[in-house]
């Protein structure tokens, strides 16, 4: 009885602190310069073929790497749709730049599935999406600090790298396409 | 006088014709309204998509900016991160200032906010079009400018207002009523321990409800203890074909009107209970169905799992990924049994190969040596699948194994209970959608601990962890909604508050989202290591097919 009453107190508590939260962050971004150490989990691409995350990171090409659910109807529609105007802004270019995303729902998001949400946001060949094992999803979400507890917990967090051996651009926040294409002639020619 | 008849014919062929037009109306249920075309799928009166734009110039249009991907079907809005999307029902926009939501009897929501003067028709169209609220701030990015005329948004606004936030039928001031289907061709041994489990845990729940006096302390917060409410099941217990079975459930909502189903148990054909939850809006929360039907596309039925059809997939990534060539594959299963579903299933999945899928149907009921008859001319290159139940499997005693590739259903055997002759367990392989015994026991044992203080007879061990489970994320979830008993918004809380459920009773991991209405998404493939017994290992990892 007292635990449940407990729980309510808390669920109130939670709900106003959820208030407050809402309305401190107003579509705000943010940048930082961090570096990772990407775990060396096996991925599985769209294209079904089963990958090293490293490998695939250090492919040669300044990379950029965000986390998405095929599912997910509010923040990952636009943070997909972000990046299809950012390859496209980028024109030629575009194929200079390995675009990656993670799903971190990876028992839904089968090969199949991320292949038909690539195509809905018309991605390019050099814009890959990944699935595998939860243990594989989890463990990269850890290792670039975007693992949330659950997926309905996700925020919007872009990473950006220019080259292997270089730190990380981290963007949090709704980043426009315009600010995107900015963010990454800025990385490109900083020392 | 002549005109008389003439004129009573004319009244005659008028009343017909009216007659005949009011029947056509009734006949054809009325299509969803402008507004809802809008919200629920983006599309404008005209059939064109809505355009709308983002800060920055984004485009975004039609299904992709729909409002309900957000605002939700409930219009109670949502949460995602650490961004909340508001209630958009009517009450919370209209709402005047300065007052509570209890004050103005609108259901709690927590990512209401009505610190801002009420919409007026003006003022929403404004927020609509151009992104700034009612006190003049400007929203989140992630709300669209929608490019919306005058005619368009009086539908939409008219359909914000008309979006209902009084508590749903079955859901009282004192008791929220509950139906638990079951269909004449489900198990009875299962029908018992399934009902067993419910009517204790709605004895316990009611017990502990009424143990609990709202607390004093917040008691201007009376909203957030309107949620005890005693809980009353009611067992619709379906009878005769198939075909009458929408109408009997018709009738029993009308007589009982129940806020959800929970649980319940079915047999071959569950198509007829999720048509009517469907057409009814009514949530049927995770009925003990082997062969679920319907789509992740659909909303108010949601799953455990897929069942015997997720072994199909599974069963069908072990055909294509067969090392040795697989010239046949011979499917065996009872007629009318789910298994047929599960056949179709694997064959749709192996469309394009070059195996050759046969099947070999055994009568309804019938003697085993149907299955003699049935397996004679399987060969070594073939491979041959057994959607069959206990009895049946038994009776493989008295047959030769033929072939080394043999897969075996573990939903309908009985999982690693089933009676699988020692000569057959070299060569079978089971589909085992659920986790592993070793694995899962301890989340298992907690629903058993509390068949065994409740003296419940355990008869049919996952059905009655899966009830039982059921039960507890329809209460876990109910405990989030604080008063707001709509239907579509229990839907929407329960695909939010899964993923934070550490006691999956059988399952690994338990997920949803919108669209997606089967929570546990693979399976293991797994073998008997000994010539009798429950031992299994798995062949490998977890799969989602």
């Amino acid at each position: 009885m007292k635990a449940r009453t407990q729980g309510r107190l808390l669920s109130a508590l939670l709900c106003a602190g959820a208030l407050v939260v809402a309305v401190a962050t107003a579509a705000t971004v943010s940048r930082s310069s961090v570096s990772y150490e990407p775990p060396a989990v096996t991925l599985v691409r769209a294209d079904g073929k089963t990958v090293s995350l490293p490998r695939e990171l250090d492919d040669g090409r300044p990379v950029l790497l965000n986390f998405i659910f095929t599912t997910c109807s509010s923040i990952c529609p636009l943070t997909s749709r972000t990046l299809e105007e950012f390859q496209h802004k980028l024109g030629r270019e575009a194929a200079r730049v390995h675009l990656m995303s993670i799903s971190i729902d990876p028992e839904q998001d089968t090969p199949g599935r991320l292949s038909a949400y690539a195509r809905k946001f018309h991605a390019g060949p050099e814009w890959q999406y990944y699935t595998g094992t939860v243990a594989a999803s989890l463990a990269a979400q850890r290792a670039f600090d975007v693992y949330r507890g659950e997926k309905m917990s996700h925020t919007p967090v872009t990473l950006m790298r220019a080259a292997p051996g270089k730190p990380w651009l981290r963007i949090e926040g709704f980043v426009t396409p315009d600010e995107l294409v900015d963010d990454y002639r800025h990385l490109l020619t900083a020392p | 006088m002549p005109n008389e008849p003439r004129g009573a014919a004319l009244a005659a062929a008028l009343a017909l014709s009216l007659l005949l037009w009011a029947c056509a109306l009734s006949a054809a249920p009325p299509g969803p309204s402008a507004g809802e075309n809008l919200y629920r799928r983006g599309q404008l009166p005209s059939g064109e998509p809505v355009q709308a734009l983002r800060e920055g110039g984004a485009t975004v249009r039609g299904a992709d900016a729909a409002c309900v991907n957000c605002h939700r079907r409930s219009g109670l809005g949502s949460s995602e991160g650490r961004i909340t999307i508001p209630p958009i029902a009517g009450p919370y926009l209209f709402a005047p200032r300065g007052k509570s939501l209890e004050q103005l009897r609108i259901p709690f929501v927590d990512t209401a906010r009505l610190n801002h003067d009420p919409y007026t028709d003006e003022s929403l169209a404004r927020a609509i079009r151009e992104g700034v609220g009612a006190n003049e701030r400007p929203f989140n990015y992630l709300m669209p400018r929608y490019q919306i005329d005058d005619a368009t948004m009086a539908e939409l606004i008219a359909y914000l207002k008309e979006i209902k936030v009084a508590p749903s039928p079955g859901a009282g001031t004192s008791v929220l009523h509950f139906a638990t289907i079951i269909t004449p061709d489900a198990d009875p041994v299962k029908r018992r321990g399934m009902l067993d489990v419910m009517n204790q845990y709605f004895v316990d729940k009611n017990n502990a409800a009424a143990r609990t006096k709202a607390p004093t302390l917040y008691s201007s917060h009376t909203t957030m203890f309107r949620v005890e409410r005693r809980w009353q099941l009611h067992v619709w217990e379906l009878s005769g074909a198939p075909a009458t079975w929408e109408a009997q459930l018709r009738k029993h909502l009308a007589a009982e009107p129940v806020f959800a189903v929970i649980s319940g148990l079915g047999g071959s054909n569950w198509g007829p209970v999720h048509r009517f939850c469907e057409a009814q809006s009514l949530p049927c929360l995770f009925p003990n169905v082997e062969a679920p039907v319907g789509h992740d596309s659909d909303f108010y039925s949601v799953y455990f799992s897929r069942g015997v059809l997720l072994e199909a997939q599974l069963i069908a990534r072990e055909l294509a990924e067969a090392r040795e060539p697989i010239r046949r594959v011979v499917q065996v299963f009872r007629a009318g049994d789910v298994g047929e579903q599960a056949a179709r299933t694997l064959q749709a999945a192996r469309t394009g190969s070059a195996q050759q899928i046969v099947s070999r149907v055994l009568k309804a009921h019938g003697a085993s040596k149907d299955l003699d008859a049935a397996l004679r001319e399987v060969g070594p290159t073939d491979a041959l699948v057994l959607w069959l139940r206990a009895q049946d499997l038994k009776a493989l005693g008295a047959v030769p194994v033929t072939t080394s590739r043999v897969w075996i259903s573990g939903e309908m055997g009985g999982l690693e209970q089933a009676p699988l002759p020692a000569s057959w367990r070299a060569a079978a392989r089971m589909a085992y959608p659920v986790d592993l015994p070793g694995r899962r026991v301890v989340r298992v044992d907690y629903a058993l601990s509390w068949f065994r203080i409740r003296k419940i007879p355990v008869i049919a061990q996952q059905v009655q962890a899966d009830t039982y489970l059921a039960c507890g994320l329809v209460s876990e979830t109910l405990n989030h909604m604080v008063d707001a008993f709509v239907r579509e918004y229990l839907v929407e809380r329960l695909e939010m508050a899964l993923d934070h459920r550490a006691l999956t009773g059988y399952y690994p991991r338990l997920t949803l989202a919108p669209g997606q209405r089967f929570a546990s998404k693979g399976g293991y493939i797994v073998r008997f290591t000994e010539p009798q017994g429950p031992r299994v290992a798995a062949l490998g990892d977890w799969i989602t097919p």
